[in-house]
C-alpha cells in the first residue's frame, strides 16, 4: 500500500486514456468503466480513512503515505537552485476531504448515467476534473498543488461549457477567468514564496561537497538552518524549494528576502508578509467563495449540468477552505492573526448576505448556490476563530456541507428532469405526488440547515462555539461577531422552510406552461441510490462526530496552536516595523 | 607605409581565419545557389525537389551548429573579420533556433496546398527563406553597428518578398508594400540613430566599453534620443509598441508558414540583439543614464504589453488575433529583459524556444483551418471540435500554452521569467519591475479570454453548415510534432534549462 495515494490521483487519470481510446459508440461500456474507476477510488479512499492513525504527539512525522520523489531540478546560477518534488502525503487536514472526494466522485458518476450527448467526451473531463481535485488535496508541494489547482479550472470551463444550460458559455468564461485571477494572486506570492525558502536537507547535500562530510540528516538541516540564518551560505548553493512542510519552518526563509518571518519591509504602506497574507487570501477566498467575489458561483451552478454541480459544489469549494488551512495560515500565521476581524468579519458577512440572497431567490437551484456562499462563511469564521473548536468545526462543515450540497443539487436535479423547470413558483404540493421524494427532500433541507441529528450541526454548533470564546481563549474576533452568525442559522431556517412550503405543501399543481398535464413521477431506483447513502451519511456524521473527529482533531488542535504560537511572535516584530 | 601594411596582412589573416567560424552561413548560401540553379531549369519533376532540398539545407546546418555547440571545449569568445562579428553562445543558439524554424516552416509549406509543386514562385520562394536565415545568423553574430545594419537589411528584404509570394491575391500585395514602405521608414530611423552612435561613440563596435563611455559623456537626454532612434529598428522587428503596427497586416497577408516564421525566427534575433546591446551597455555607462534607459525599457514593455492584449481582444478574425498575441509576447520578453541583469537571459531564452514551438503549432492549425476547411473568421469555426476532435485536442494544448497555464510549457516559461523579475525587484528595489510583474501576470489572465476564444468556437457552438470530412492524417502528426516538446518541456524543463545555460555561459 505505498503507492496509495498516487493510485488515488491516478487512477481517474489513467481511466481517462482507457476512454479515449474506446470507440464513441461504446457508451454503457464507458460509464460503467467510470462507475469502476470512482469505485475504485472510493474503496481506497475508505481503506485510507480507516488506517489513518491520527497524528500523535510522540516525534515523527505527521504525513502517512508519503511519496517523495526529485521531480525537476533547475539550475538558475547566481539565484541558486531551484528544486520541485513530487511530493504526496495525507494527515488530519486533509483525510476528510480525501474520503469526501471519493464518495462524491463515485454519486456523481451515477448522476452522470443519462448523461446522452457525447459520452466518450464528457467522463473523460469529468474524470480529468475528479483525478485533478485529488491531487490538490494530496499534495505537499507547492508547485504541484498549484498545478492540480490550476488544472481544475479546464475540464471545468468545457463542462460547463459544453452540457450546460442556456447562459453555459457566459457561465463557464465568467468561471474560467474568475478562478484564474485568483490563481495568478496565489502565483505571485508562490514566486515570491519559493525564492524566499530553502530546502535545508538538499542544500546540506550541496554543501556537504564543501564540507567533505557525512552527516546524519537531523543535524545537518539544523546546522544549515543555523549557517542561514547568520546568512553564511552563498546564493549559488541554496536550494529553493517549494516543498510545504518546508515553508512552515521560519527557520528556512533567508534572511534579508522579502518574506522572511522577521522581515519588516513595507510595499505600499503594508508590511510585505501582510500582503501576501491578503493576496493569498484573496486568491483562495474567490475559489471559496466568499462575499464579495462570490459571483461567479450563482451562475456556474445555475447553468451547469446537475452531477458538474454536485462536484462543484462538494469539492471544488472545499479546494478554496483547504488552501486556506493548508497553506494560507501556517505560512503566514501572522497575517492570520493581524487580519482575524476581517476574516471573520467576511465570514459573517458571506453568513448573512449568502442567506438574505437565498431568502430572495426563485430559481431553486440558485437559492441553493447562495446557501453554499453562506455555509462556506461558517468555515470563514471557524478559521478566523484560530481556536480548536473553531478549527475542527471549519474542517466538520467542509466534509458535511459537501455531502448536503451533494444531497441538494441531486433534489434539483430531480425536479429539473422531469420538469425542465426549477422555478419554485411553478411547483406545489410535491408531496402528493412524490411522496418518497419529499421525505428525502425533508431530510435533505433540514440537515442544510442545521438541525440536531445531522452533520450540519456539529459543524455549525463547534464553529459558532469557536466563535464565542475566541475573544477569551485567543483574542481574536468579538463576541457580537458570532451572536450576528446565529442570526445566519435563522435565515437558513427561513429560506429553506420557506422553499420547502411552497414547492411541496399544498394541493399538487404544476405551472400549465411548464407542464400540460402535470406528472412527476417518483424518484427512480438510481436517485435512490445517490441520495439514500448521501442521507445515511449526514446522519451518520451527525450522531457519531467522533468517527470523524477522532481522525482529525489531533492534527487541527496542532495547527492552532502553532499558528497562534508563531503568528504572535511574528506579528509582534511586524508591528514593531510599523511602529 | 608599414603600419598600413602591416594592419592589411593581419586584417587579411583575421578575415581568412574567420571564415572557419561561418560554416553554418556558408552552408546556407550553397544551398540558396543550389535552389536558384534547380530553379533555372523547366522541369516540373526538378521542381518538386527544391522543397528537400531546402529542407536538407537546414538540417545540415543543424547538424553543423550542434557539432560547434558541443566541441565549445577550450572556448574563447572569437571575434573575426576584424571585429565584426563574434560566435559566442548566443549566437549558436539563436542560430539552432533559426534552423528548427527553418525546417518547420519548411514542414509547414509542405502541407499547405497553395505553396506545392505547381506554385510558379517555389524557387524564389525557399530561396529567399534560406536568404532569411543567412541574414538572421549575421544578425545575432554581428558586434558593428554597420554589420547590424546590413544584415537587418538582407533579413527585411528578403521577409518583404517572402510577404508576396503569393501574388495572385490582392492582400499578399497590400501586406507586402505595407511591409515595405513601414520597414524602410524603420531602417531609415534606425541608421539615423545608428550614425549619431557612431559619431559621438567613436567607433562601429557597440560593445567596446569606450564606445559607451564616450556616449555617456553626452547630455543625458541627447542619448536616450538616439538610443531610441536606434532600436526603433530593433523594436520593429520584434514587433514591440509603439512600432507593432506593420505586424497585423503582414499577418493577414503572407502565407502562414511564413507568418509563422515571421513570428518567431526575427522576434528571436531581434531579442539577441537587443541583449547584446543591453549586456554591452550595462556595466560601463553612468548611473543617471543607466536609470533612464531602464525606465525607457521598462515604459516599452508595459505599453506593449498594454497595447497587444488589450487590442487582441477585440479581433474576430485568428490571423489578426495572433498578431497582437506576438505583439503581448514581445511585451511579456521586454519585460523580463528590462530588469538588465545577466540572470534574467536563460528565463527569455527558455521563453523564446517554448514560444518557437508554440507559434508554429498554433499557425499551424490557422493553416488547417485556412487552407484545407476555408475559414477565415473565428465564428466559421463553430462546432468544428466534434468533426476533427484531435485537431481540437492539440489546439487545446497549444493554446493553453500560449496563455502560461500548467501542464505547458508556457507556464515553466512564465515562472522562470517572473521569477527573475521578481528576484531583480528584491536586489534593486525599483517600483518599475513590480508594477511589470504585476500587469504580466493580470495581463496572462486576460490573455486567456482572447486564447480560449478559438476552442470556444471549436466546441461550445453547434456546427451549422455542412462540413466535409477531410483527411488531416500529415497535419495532425506535424502538429503533435509541435505540441510534444511543449508538454515535454513542463515535465521535465531541466533538459533545455542545462542547454541554455551551457549556452550563456558561453558567452560571457
Amino acid at each position: 500500500m505505498n503507492y496509495i495515494l498516487s493510485s488515488l490521483i491516478f487512477i481517474p487519470i489513467l481511466t481517462v486514456l482507457l476512454i479515449l481510446c474506446l470507440p464513441a459508440r461504446l457508451q454503457n461500456g464507458i460509464r460503467l468503466l467510470s462507475l469502476l474507476a470512482t469505485a475504485a477510488q472510493l474503496i481506497l479512499a475508505v481503506w485510507l480513512f480507516w488506517n489513518f492513525q491520527p497524528a500523535s504527539a510522540i516525534g515523527g512525522s505527521m504525513y502517512q503515505y508519503v511519496e517523495q520523489v526529485n521531480w525537476i531540478h533547475l539550475n538558475l546560477q547566481s539565484l541558486g537552485q531551484l528544486q520541485i518534488q513530487y511530493y504526496l502525503g495525507v494527515d488530519g487536514i486533509s483525510l476528510s476531504m480525501v474520503l469526501l472526494t471519493g464518495i462524491i466522485g463515485f454519486i456523481g458518476v451515477i448522476s452522470s448515467w443519462q448523461i446522452s450527448k457525447n459520452v466518450k467526451a464528457y467522463f473523460a473531463l469529468y474524470l480529468l476534473l475528479l483525478g485533478s481535485v485529488m491531487g490538490c488535496f494530496l499534495a505537499l508541494d507547492l508547485f504541484l498543488f498549484y498545478l492540480f489547482f490550476e488544472f481544475m479550472l479546464l475540464p471545468m470551463y468545457f463542462l460547463i461549457g459544453i452540457w450546460g444550460g442556456p447562459r453555459r458559455e457566459y457561465a463557464a468564461i465568467k468561471f474560467f477567468i474568475y478562478t484564474l485571477i485568483g490563481s495568478l494572486l496565489i502565483l505571485v506570492v508562490m514566486i515570491g514564496l519559493y525564492t524566499s525558502v530553502i530546502d535545508p536537507t538538499a542544500t546540506a547535500a550541496n554543501l556537504s561537497a564543501s564540507f567533505g562530510s557525512e552527516e546524519t540528516s537531523g543535524t545537518a538541516r539544523q546546522q544549515v538552518q543555523q549557517l542561514l540564518q547568520q546568512g553564511n551560505i552563498p546564493a549559488e548553493k541554496l536550494v529553493h524549494t517549494f516543498s510545504i512542510p518546508a515553508m512552515y519552518q521560519p527557520q528556512n526563509f533567508i534572511p534579508g528576502s522579502l518574506l522572511h518571518g522577521m522581515s519588516q519591509k513595507i510595499l505600499w504602506g503594508l508590511p510585505v508578509r501582510l500582503l501576501a497574507f491578503l493576496l493569498l487570501f484573496i486568491g483562495f477566498a474567490i475559489k471559496l467563495p466568499m462575499v464579495p467575489v462570490h459571483t461567479w458561483l450563482p451562475d456556474a451552478h445555475v447553468e451547469a449540468p446537475t452531477p458538474i454541480s454536485v462536484l462543484l459544489a462538494s469539492l471544488l469549494l472545499k479546494v478554496g477552505g483547504y488552501g486556506l488551512v493548508r497553506v494560507l495560515y501556517p505560512i503566514f500565521p501572522d497575517g492570520g492573526i493581524y487580519f482575524a476581524y476581517l476574516v471573520g468579519g467576511l465570514g459573517v458577512l458571506s453568513i448573512i448576505y449568502g442567506a438574505m440572497c437565498a431568502l430572495a431567490m426563485s430559481d431553486l437551484k440558485k437559492l441553493i448556490a447562495y446557501s453554499s456562499v453562506s455555509h462556506m462563511g461558517f468555515v470563514l469564521l471557524g478559521l478566523a476563530s484560530l481556536t480548536a473548536e473553531g478549527a475542527n468545526g471549519a474542517m466538520y462543515q467542509m466534509f458535511s456541507h459537501g455531502l448536503i450540497s451533494g444531497m441538494l443539487f441531486i433534489v434539483t436535479g430531480v425536479i429539473y428532469d422531469r420538469s425542465r423547470s426549477r422555478i419554485i413558483q411553478n411547483f406545489r404540493g410535491l408531496a402528493f405526488a412524490m411522496p418518497a421524494f419529499t421525505a428525502l427532500v425533508v431530510v435533505a433541507f433540514f440537515a442544510s440547515l442545521g438541525l440536531p441529528g445531522f452533520s450540519g450541526f456539529i459543524a455549525e454548533l463547534l464553529v459558532l462555539l469557536g466563535a464565542f470564546t475566541s475573544s477569551g481563549v485567543s483574542g481574536m474576533l468579538p463576541r457580537w461577531l458570532a451572536v450576528v452568525a446565529t442570526g445566519g442559522l435563522l435565515l437558513g431556517a427561513a429560506y429553506y422552510l420557506w422553499a420547502l412550503q411552497r414547492m411541496f405543501f399544498g394541493k399538487f399543481w404544476v405551472h400549465p406552461a411548464i407542464m400540460e398535464k402535470p406528472i412527476m413521477p417518483d424518484i427512480t431506483k438510481r436517485e435512490y441510490s445517490m441520495l439514500v447513502p448521501l442521507a445515511i451519511l449526514a446522519l451518520l456524521f451527525g450522531l457519531f462526530p467522533s468517527l470523524l473527529l477522532d481522525k482529525i482533531s489531533p492534527a487541527l488542535n496542532q495547527w492552532v496552536e502553532s499558528v497562534l504560537l508563531l503568528g504572535k511572535e511574528q506579528i509582534a516584530v511586524v508591528l514593531r516595523g510599523i511602529a | 607605409m608599414k603600419n598600413t601594411g602591416t594592419f592589411l596582412v593581419q586584417a587579411l589573416t583575421d578575415i581568412q581565419n574567420g571564415f572557419a567560424f561561418l560554416w553554418p552561413e556558408m552552408l546556407l548560401t550553397f544551398f540558396f545557389l543550389l535552389i536558384i540553379g534547380l530553379d533555372l531549369f523547366k522541369s516540373i519533376r526538378i521542381k518538386a525537389i527544391i522543397p528537400f532540398v531546402a529542407l536538407a539545407g537546414f538540417l545540415f546546418s543543424i547538424f553543423l551548429q550542434l557539432q560547434i555547440l558541443n566541441n565549445l571545449g577550450n572556448y574563447i569568445k572569437p571575434v573575426f573579420f576584424t571585429g565584426l562579428l563574434t560566435s559566442d553562445g548566443l549566437a549558436l543558439y539563436a542560430g539552432l533556433l533559426f534552423s528548427v524554424a527553418g525546417i518547420f516552416t519548411v514542414l509547414l509549406s509542405w502541407l499547405h496546398p497553395a505553396l506545392g509543386k505547381n506554385f510558379k514562385g517555389i524557387g524564389e520562394y525557399y530561396a529567399f527563406l534560406l536568404v532569411l536565415a543567412v541574414g538572421l545568423n549575421l544578425l545575432v553574430k554581428s558586434l558593428n553597428l554597420l554589420m547590424l545594419f546590413v544584415s537587418l537589411e538582407l533579413v527585411s528584404i528578403a521577409s518583404y518578398l517572402l510577404t508576396a509570394s503569393l501574388r495572385y491575391q490582392a492582400r499578399a500585395i497590400e501586406s507586402g508594400i505595407k511591409y515595405i514602405l513601414y520597414g524602410l521608414l524603420a531602417s531609415g530611423v534606425m541608421l539615423y540613430g545608428m550614425s549619431f552612435m557612431y559619431g559621438f561613440g567613436g567607433s562601429l563596435n557597440f560593445t567596446q566599453p569606450a564606445f559607451w563611455e564616450n556616449l555617456s559623456l553626452l547630455n543625458s537626454g541627447f542619448f536616450i534620443l538616439i538610443f531610441l532612434l536606434t532600436f526603433v529598428g530593433f523594436l520593429f522587428k520584434v514587433a514591440a509598441a509603439p512600432f507593432h503596427f506593420w505586424a497585423p497586416d503582414v499577418y493577414e497577408g503572407a502565407p502562414t508558414p511564413i507568418v509563422a516564421f515571421f513570428s518567431t525566427a526575427p522576434k528571436i534575433a531581434g531579442f539577441v540583439v537587443i541583449i547584446r546591446f543591453l549586456l554591452a551597455f550595462n556595466h560601463t555607462v553612468a548611473g543617471g543614464l543607466e536609470n533612464n534607459i531602464f525606465i525607457l525599457a521598462g515604459g516599452i514593455a508595459l505599453l506593449t504589453l498594454v497595447v497587444g492584449n488589450f487590442t487582441a481582444l477585440w479581433q474576430q478574425k485568428a490571423r489578426r488575433l495572433l498578431a497582437y498575441s506576438s505583439v503581448a509576447h514581445a511585451g511579456f520578453i521586454l519585460a523580463g529583459l528590462t530588469a538588465m541583469a545577466a540572470n534574467a537571459l536563460e528565463a527569455v531564452f527558455f521563453y523564446l524556444t517554448v514560444l518557437l514551438f508554440m507559434n508554429f503549432g498554433i499557425f499551424l492549425t490557422v493553416q488547417v483551418f485556412e487552407e484545407r476547411l476555408g475559414i477565415t473568421e473565428l465564428k466559421d469555426l463553430s462546432g468544428l471540435g466534434k468533426t476533427f476532435p484531435f485537431l481540437g485536442i492539440l489546439t487545446i494544448i497549444v493554446l493553453i500554452s500560449l496563455t502560461g497555464l500548467p501542464p505547458t510549457a508556457g507556464f515553466t516559461g512564465k515562472l522562470l521569467l517572473f521569477t527573475s523579475i521578481w528576484q531583480n525587484y528584491t536586489l534593486t528595489g525599483h517600483p518599475l519591475l513590480l508594477t511589470l510583474l504585476l500587469s504580466a501576470l493580470l495581463f496572462t489572465g486576460l490573455a486567456f479570454f482572447y486564447y480560449i476564444r478559438i476552442p470556444y468556437y471549436m466546441f461550445f457552438k453547434r456546427n451549422l453548415s455542412e462540413q466535409k470530412k477531410v483527411s488531416l492524417g500529415r497535419e495532425n502528426i506535424v502538429l503533435a510534432l509541435m505540441t510534444f516538446p511543449l508538454l515535454l518541456f513542463f515535465v521535465q524543463p531541466a533538459w533545455l534549462n542545462e542547454l541554455i545555460e551551457q549556452v550563456i555561459f558561453y558567452s560571457k
